[in-house]
């Protein structure tokens, strides 16, 4: 399992991060499915829709929002591939309140954010069972052509 | 037949399809249907004792269910249904300080109320925990809170942790020593010393070598699907121990 990412796209997302800490930042990512692979060619980076408090250690996305990656992926011709977001001096690693709440078949990228900088990013998928996570390999390339 | 829209990461498991038809009279039924077609759904949708999962919203006409009848929403021929994700995560923490300066003040109390035989005192003491317990914090906590940490005497130990079993652990032992103090006052006192002991002992188990055993109940009524009991130990941790990873 892949996460093949530009590094252009990987920037975005890490400035997206940055923007964001102390809090939680987070976003949906689009592109292609080929096998067991994705291939991301577009991020939506989203609101933290936790109420103020809380976003320092949470993250949610509004339905509305996950509707407006669902209908863009749609007019891109796209999938939606996944959820990136960040952990604010914290390791990048899947916490069990990411586990309880995760989706099947989504690659979740994860940041580490530390002082301010993003430091490094993760990615992972939740296994069939539920019980954990895997991590994918993270391939990060040039601007892949569609 | 109404139509269901099944989100991208669930669609694996609908042979790629982004709507099914469905049959039912209300959201119940017809989410029983969908599942009926595509097995693998279920886990992804409920959880062990059969409820919606928190991240799972159902929509139907635009309208969230929870708002409306819940699984007893009717459901007519026209109307368009939507499975649509909450996407969400990020950090569960516990201060084992904070949780660390109950438990002592717990021992404490409970000793010395043992040493002046006073029943009041423990019945104080298990006043403190219900308080807690229902408003979710540690009962003496606020010492650690409003002393203890700004004058930085104790300092914080944020571990990755679920609250939910060391809010059932309080509240085992608020309900032992209040049933402790009970007993004293109506004289029962070798029974009364007895249980209030067995809560110093519980509490020093959780103090001194980590191991809290309400929360290990807590986990293992969570295997046995009692209802309400839905948190997992962290990762690597035995049920009940204290979790090694700092939050």
């Amino acid at each position: 399992m892949t996460l093949i990412i530009p590094q252009s796209v990987l920037d975005r997302i890490h400035a997206h991060g940055e923007g964001a800490y102390p809090e939680e930042g987070a976003g949906l990512m689009l592109g292609e499915i080929i096998g067991q692979d994705h291939q991301v060619s577009e991020i939506l980076p989203l609101e933290n829709v936790r109420e103020a408090g809380a976003r320092y250690d949470r993250y949610q996305l509004s339905p509305q929002d996950y509707l407006l990656g669902e209908e863009e992926a749609d007019r891109l011709g796209v999938e939606m591939l996944g959820v990136f977001h960040s952990h604010p001096d914290h390791p990048n690693r899947p916490s069990e309140f990411d586990r309880q709440w995760a989706w099947p078949n989504f690659s979740y990228l994860i940041t580490s954010v530390v002082k301010g900088k993003a430091v490094e990013s993760r990615s992972w998928r939740l296994t069939e069972d539920r019980a954990s996570f895997s991590e994918e390999i993270l391939e990060v390339g040039e601007q892949v052509n569609s | 037949m109404p139509q269901l829209k099944i989100p991208s990461p669930l669609r694996a498991y609908t042979d790629g399809q982004a709507e099914v038809a469905v049959a039912g009279e209300n959201v119940g039924q017809v989410l029983e249907s969908l599942i009926q077609q595509h097995p693998d759904l279920r886990q992804h949708l409920f959880n062990g004792h059969g409820e919606l999962r928190p991240f799972v919203n159902l929509y139907i006409n635009s309208e969230d269910v929870r708002h409306l009848q819940k699984m007893d929403t009717p459901v007519k021929e026209a109307d368009r249904l939507m499975i649509v994700p909450s996407i969400a995560g990020g950090l569960e923490k516990v201060d084992h300080s904070a949780i660390r300066t109950n438990q002592a003040l717990i021992i404490g109390l409970s000793i010395l109320a043992f040493i002046l035989n006073l029943p009041w005192l423990v019945a104080a003491v298990a006043l403190v925990m219900a308080v807690g317990t229902v408003t979710k914090v540690p009962g003496f906590g606020f010492v650690y809170r409003l002393f203890l940490k700004p004058r930085g005497l104790v300092k914080p130990d944020v571990l990755e942790d679920n609250p939910e079993p060391h809010r059932f652990a309080q509240g085992f032992g608020a309900v032992v020593l209040g049933l402790a103090a009970f007993a004293l006052f109506l004289g029962a006192a070798t029974f009364g010393w007895i249980l209030v002991w067995l809560v110093i002992f519980l509490a020093g188990l959780n103090l001194f070598a980590g191991f809290c055993a309400g929360c290990a109940i807590y986990y293992w009524l969570g295997r046995l699907s009692v209802p309400g009991f839905v948190k997992m130990p962290p990762a690597e941790t035995f049920p009940g121990m204290r979790p090694k990873a700092k939050a």
